[in-house]
């Protein structure tokens, strides 16, 4: 009783009788992370033409991707407000099974397999795992009472839900997908109330590990930590990317060195410039004032992301929204701390930017589905 | 879920989402700190080293080793690759410059086309390459008008060559572009993507001796890019090269002797386990994997049923057929379960537990003794021995020959084969062992199955005296050290007896490979035929399967060595459904003993003139 009147007083819509027509939906639609997404599409094709030194065809491919994406972002957003609740282990069950798909049928390259050949795009499965994992956990904290705190036995299920896709991912091998599912994982039984005692003696337990996390890495990828600290030491193998990168956004400046006149860039120093390391591309020709408007873009969907999240409708939406905005910021922190050396070297691309359709398909679905929980939150707010 | 309850877990959950933004915005305020740091602090110092980011640090490939015969003779080695490279900005119009190059070049309109490319996504004061491969005649065609293209240049490549085609391919393997599985591998040294390494074969095996350590020269460059001049550059160390214990004369005879069959065959010295020829086939030629194949090529050679790119000596796993038969002898001899003398009555067939296990001479060979039950391969002979023995005899024997487990051979990738045994077939089909596979396993079928590897090992053991080495390809520089893997215990006698009827094989009236018998040596050898289809229709749809239909004929199996005192060579031969080991195989093995014994014959007359 009592909170049904505070929510009165407030003009807040009771949600149990919330039913939304398809124009009320509209109407609620989140314009503010819509423009700020596309803003960053924007910025990402005219990187792209310039690292690609002018390449129309790839450039065309990935507008035409981005068209496509785009149009599945308005199909989730304005999507009923129960599917993908009600769906959410048949969507995390079928993203399973394509990631045991790609053992058996996967194609191999880079000498890892990752990716399912679908004739029109390659679409590498563990990406979208990120986001049906944060969906499944979602739903699994959404049917249980943990008002008291996540206790050990509670953690059964999720170590489950994480551990599955993560053994398979692992198995690729791709280790920088598989620590970010676990990220995500963490992030969403965190907030859904995991108890501080469990998550600090998880901290103690991971930190007594790392010597034999460290033993069981892959030479190459104990080189890329050791090259993070002296890249120096190996010039022409693990190191270059660091150091080539590094003078490219520091040669950058402040205003940059105008757009399609990057030496670095252009004199083919800098390697994978369209992919993993197209932040620096932007950096060099753009300067401290570009990096730091698409830094701020990012701010923008991450802090509207935090808003989403408080203000959704239940613990579903909650939790799938804190799951997804940690996707995004987790991607965007690791790939630009490694293009400006402070982190290592790992396969990470930038979100909305980078070249390749899983990774822009996977944060498409992510941002169509913020913007689902936006339409569908607590609150009437229209706030951008 | 009531409303209230989940207004208290909103209120915690509140605080953690705060707490996680709050974590998130402190990781964006610290790349932004970076950013400013390296952008507007040190802004002037990385646009000075990107001014004069003039170093260019360029690899200098280093020569692979080359791969030798026991004798000396080049089986792999490099010849120089020259590419026509032009830099557009001297050489003038493009359109009519690729008109006049093609009077003098072969110029594909794929290659055109490329060029065209490349020419508008580059800076025109960079090199474009137009062809490479070109053949001898097209350089002097170009060097002779240089003087008429500006703006070209011939550059030299070494590009791997195997000179002898497609001959011993499965030994030395091919190469091919570095993939990050290979990087793992070969964690110490760097590999840039396009690099060449080996992917099968010796050249797997031995990349990192046949590598080298490339060279890096540092070119400087300036602001735009354009070469200035070198500054220091260290040369490239060329990779060692490799002594094989192959022969490669003795190599072609075998593959001159077998033809384009599939199957396999390996030659040994039984002396110290060296390995003097090693075929599979049908081969491919590695110099394609060099250039290029076509998609059309590609299809063809990995859709061959004929299997072309696997290693049939060291992966191929077959039935040994009758082969086998010299290790239930001897065991049954160990045991003291027959005599050399005593005879056994072969009417064609033998009725065990209401079974009848047929003798493949179906009209019976009479009364047979050790000697005959050898030489003419007498099926029932051995079915009635392998009862008195017992799988687990069978077994260990068969163990002591290496059945059942890896060689160890330098090249990677072998096969195990089978040797059943009790507790294996309990372990694996969860099913007890039947008296009447004991029966089937002694004449070499059943599960049984080994690589010819595997077989020429067990020949050369039998004719080395008792001795089972490790199959090696490797001369090291020092001398070859041979390693035993086993001595088999064997007594000599027994022994004795084994191999001469193995002579009788040859040399026995009714020996199975009377008609093989070779004409510079003595030898002894041993047929074999394994069914390939356990029991084979004989018709399909009610009409008779026509004989020569490929996938229902069995393989057919020989071993030998020779001469039959004071063995040189032991060989396996198999051919892929060849029907009768005597008609199809032991003539290959015939072939290659007489040539290699001709071949010495001449060395040393020629010593004696």
């Amino acid at each position: 009783m009592n909170s049904d009147k505070r929510q009165k007083r407030k003009g807040i819509l009771t949600p149990s009788s919330q039913r939304l027509t398809m124009e009320e939906r509209v109407y609620r639609f989140p314009w503010g992370l819509f423009l700020a997404v596309l803003a960053i599409l924007g910025i990402g094709l005219g990187v792209l033409y310039s690292a690609t030194g002018g390449d129309s065809n790839i450039l065309i491919k990935q507008g035409v991707r981005i068209v496509a994406m785009l149009m599945l972002f308005f199909m989730l957003a304005l999507a009923g407000e129960k599917v993908f609740r009600h769906n959410a282990y048949l969507i995390y069950l079928l993203v399973l099974l394509l990631l045991v798909a790609v053992f058996a049928m996967g194609h191999i390259g880079m000498g890892a397999r990752r990716w399912i050949d679908l004739g029109i795009m390659r679409l590498q499965p563990s990406e979208l795992m990120k986001v049906a994992l944060a969906i499944a956990l979602a739903r699994w904290f959404h049917d249980r009472n943990v008002a008291k705190g996540i206790g050990l036995k509670d953690l059964i299920g999720p170590a489950f839900l994480i551990g599955l896709p993560m053994v398979l991912i692992l198995k690729q091998p791709d280790l920088g997908t598989a620590i970010a599912v676990a990220a995500i994982g963490i992030t969403v039984v965190f907030v859904a109330g995991l108890s501080w005692k469990i998550l600090l003696g998880g901290f103690v337990m991971l930190g007594a590990a790392m010597p034999l996390v460290w033993n069981s890495l892959h030479d190459y990828q104990r080189r890329r930590v050791e090259t993070l600290l002296s890249p120096e030491s190996d010039p022409l193998g693990a190191g270059y990317h660091i150091i080539q990168s590094k003078i490219a956004v520091g040669s950058g400046g402040v205003l940059g060195k105008g757009y399609l006149s990057g030496s670095q860039n252009l004199l083919n120093f800098l390697p994978e410039r369209h992919t993993d390391f197209i932040f620096s591309v932007l950096a060099e020709e753009w300067g401290f004032v570009g990096a730091i408007v698409l830094l701020g873009l990012y701010a923008i969907v991450v802090a509207r992301g935090l808003f989403i999240c408080m203000t959704a409708r239940n613990r579903f939406g909650m939790l799938l929204a804190v799951g997804l905005l940690t996707m995004l910021g987790l991607q965007v922190v690791i790939n630009i701390g490694m293009v400006v050396g402070i982190l290592p070297v790992v396969g990470i691309p930038l979100p909305l930017v980078s070249y390749g359709g899983s990774s822009l398909l996977t944060t498409m679905v992510a941002m169509g589905l913020l913007a689902h929980v936006s339409i569908h939150s607590k609150s009437m707010s229209r706030t951008v | 879920m009531l409303e209230d309850e989940y207004e208290r877990f909103r209120i915690d959950a509140r605080k953690r989402v705060l707490l996680l933004g709050g974590l998130q915005g402190g990781l964006f305020l610290l790349l932004a700190g970076r950013l400013f740091q390296l952008q507007v602090l040190k802004g002037g110092d990385y646009k000075d080293l990107a001014e004069d980011n003039r170093i260019s640090w360029n690899p200098i490939p280093a020569p692979r080793g080359r791969i030798l015969d026991r004798f000396g003779q080049v089986m792999v080695d490099n010849v120089p690759d020259y590419r026509l490279l032009i830099v557009p900005e001297r050489a003038g119009p493009l359109m009519p410059l690729v008109a006049r190059l093609r009077k003098l070049v072969d110029l594909t309109d794929d290659e055109v086309e490329g060029l065209l490319k490349q020419v508008k996504r580059q800076r025109s004061f960079l090199p474009v390459q137009v062809k490479d491969n070109l053949k001898w005649e097209e350089v002097s065609r170009l060097e002779a008008r240089q003087h008429a293209f500006p703006g070209m240049m011939i550059q030299a490549q070494s590009r791997r060559n195997y000179p002898h085609g497609n001959s011993a391919a499965h030994l030395l393997g091919y190469l091919g572009e570095v993939v990050g599985r290979d990087r793992e591998r070969f964690s110490r040294v760097a590999f840039r993507s396009g690099d060449l390494v080996g992917k099968t074969g010796m050249e797997r095996a031995f990349e990192k001796k046949l590598r080298g350590d490339e060279g890096i020269s540092e070119i400087e460059v300036n602001a735009v890019g354009r070469q200035v001049r070198q500054l220091r550059a260290s040369q490239p160390k060329t990779g060692e090269d490799l002594v094989l214990t192959i022969d490669m004369a003795l190599q072609q005879d075998a593959e001159k002797a077998l033809g384009n069959r599939a199957g396999a065959v390996v030659v040994m010295d039984p002396r110290s386990g060296e390995i003097l020829a090693l075929v599979s086939s049908p081969s491919y030629n590695p110099n394609q994997f060099i250039q290029g194949f076509t998609s059309n090529a590609w299809n063809t050679l990995i859709n061959d049923p004929k299997r072309p790119l696997s290693n049939k000596v060291l992966q191929g796993q077959y039935p040994p057929g009758s082969t086998f038969k010299m290790v239930v002898a001897l065991s049954a001899l160990g045991e003291g379960v027959i005599t050399p003398t005593q005879k056994l009555h072969c009417p064609g067939y033998w009725s065990y537990k209401g079974h009848r296990f047929h003798c493949w001479h179906r009209g019976g060979h009479g009364w047979v003794d050790l000697n005959k039950a050898m030489s003419q391969s007498c099926d029932v002979y051995f079915y009635r021995i392998a009862d008195k023995l017992g799988i687990d005899q069978i077994h260990a024997m068969a163990g002591r020959f290496g059945f059942g487990q890896t060689t160890g051979i330098e090249l990677g990738g072998e096969s195990r084969g089978l040797n059943p045994s009790r507790n294996w077939k309990r372990m694996r089909h969860r099913k007890i062992w039947f008296p009447g596979e004991t029966l089937i396993t002694a004449i070499g079928q059943g599960y049984l199955s080994a690589t010819p590897l595997q077989l020429v090992n067990m020949t050369a053991t039998i004719a080395n005296g008792g001795t089972l080495y490790q199959p090696s390809l490797v001369r090291p520089r020092g001398g070859y050290e041979p390693r035993v893997l086993n001595h088999a215990r064997l007594d000599p006698e027994h022994l004795q007896l084994v191999q001469k009827s193995m002579e009788y094989v040859y040399y026995g009236r009714s020996g199975t490979a009377r008609n093989a018998k070779p004409e510079t040596v003595r030898a002894a050898g041993k047929t074999g035929t394994s069914q390939v289809v356990r029991h084979r229709r004989k018709t399909e749809g009610g009409k008779p399967i026509p004989e020569e239909q490929e996938r229902f004929k069995d393989h057919a199996l020989f071993v030998s060595y020779a001469p039959s005192t004071d063995p040189e060579l032991a060989i396996a031969v198999i051919v892929e459904h060849g029907g009768h080991g005597g008609s199809t195989a032991a003539p290959v093995a015939q072939a290659i003993i007489d040539a290699h014994f001709t071949r010495r014959q001449l060395r040393w007359e020629r010593r004696a003139v």
